[in-house]
């Protein structure tokens, strides 16, 4: 599998670590009740089919990279700057 | 005393570990090595939004802008080499007036003298791929890695910087930067893989 990173172009998988889901919105701090945090912390879906994830260039540019990755047949079909994202996200 | 004194003189980053002369294959060396020694260098890390006044500010003292792109700037004295997002190396031929230099680009990013703490080495020869191809996975051909193309990968697992220079007489040149504290390993596996080539090691500056 080759991830092509916005910034230094296609390269092998093994250059990247990954992190797992890419859009977990964390619940409001103190206000949250503990299901709501411990479904934050622990559940998570595990889709066949489209998946958004977390990447990091660990052995290249070192950003994070949000990745949009078939889990059946590993095609790519995004790679988006993870910092870019978060800087357009709203709070 | 003197003896002393004479166990705290610097040591360049390749000493002990790689010195010149013929590594492998007799004959004609199918690939150059310069073991560099003596540049100084520095990694810039831009504010956000703060990349337009750096390199304004590199412009006016170096008369070169820093690339977005993994490229590389060069002048006769300085290189900037893109090394990440709004990241960059500034590297100048020696380390004379280096530490004022930095001081005054620390106004406009965060600057870390990186001086002792990579060894590079600069490649050419007509076999020069057919070695990096060993351990490099980017594809190394003109066609696809062009004059002032840089990039960051692994080579045997050891983290590498790695530019191409303007062609030589042989062809290709590149540059390969490695963290100091790697540098027995990589020789190791440059010195495996160069030679049944035949390798002409020689000490260079910049
Ligand atoms: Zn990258």
């Amino acid at each position: 599998m080759r991830i092509t990173c916005p910034h230094c172009g296609a390269r092998d998988a093994q250059e990247f670590s990954y992190l797992g889901a890419a859009d977990l919105q964390r619940p409001e701090g103190m206000a949250a009740s503990e299901a709501a945090m411990a479904t934050y912390v622990y559940q998570r879906d595990n889709p066949a089919g489209v998946h958004r994830e977390l990447w990091y260039h660990a052995a290249g540019c070192h950003a994070w990279l949000v990745v949009t990755r078939d889990t059946r047949s590993h095609e790519i079909t995004a790679v988006e700057v993870a910092k870019v994202r978060k800087a357009g996200a709203t709070a | 005393m003197a003896e002393t004194a004479r166990s705290w003189a610097a040591r360049g980053a390749w000493a002990g570990i790689a010195q010149a002369g013929q590594l492998g294959a007799t004959g004609p060396a199918g690939v150059t090595a310069t073991l560099l020694d003596g540049f100084g260098l520095a990694t810039l890390i831009a504010a956000p939004g703060g990349a337009a006044a750096l390199s304004q500010a590199i412009v006016a003292r170096l008369g070169i802008a820093l690339p977005a792109m993994p490229k590389i700037a060069s002048s006769a004295s300085h290189d900037v080499i893109w090394s990440g997002p709004d990241q960059w190396l500034l590297r100048a031929t020696t380390r004379e007036g280096f530490g004022s230099l930095l001081e005054a680009l620390s106004a406009q990013a965060a600057v870390s003298d990186q001086s002792d703490a990579r060894a590079a080495l600069r490649l050419s020869g007509p076999r020069v791929r057919d070695v990096l191809a060993k351990g490099v996975m980017l594809d190394l051909h003109p066609a696809a890695f062009a004059v002032g193309d840089t990039g960051l990968t692994s080579i045997a697992h050891i983290g590498v910087h790695l530019w191409r220079l303007a062609d030589g007489p042989d062809g290709s040149v590149f540059e390969i930067m490695v963290a100091r504290s790697m540098v027995g390993s990589f020789w190791s596996w440059f010195a495996a893989s160069a030679a049944e080539f035949g390798c002409r090691v020689s000490t260079g500056r910049g």
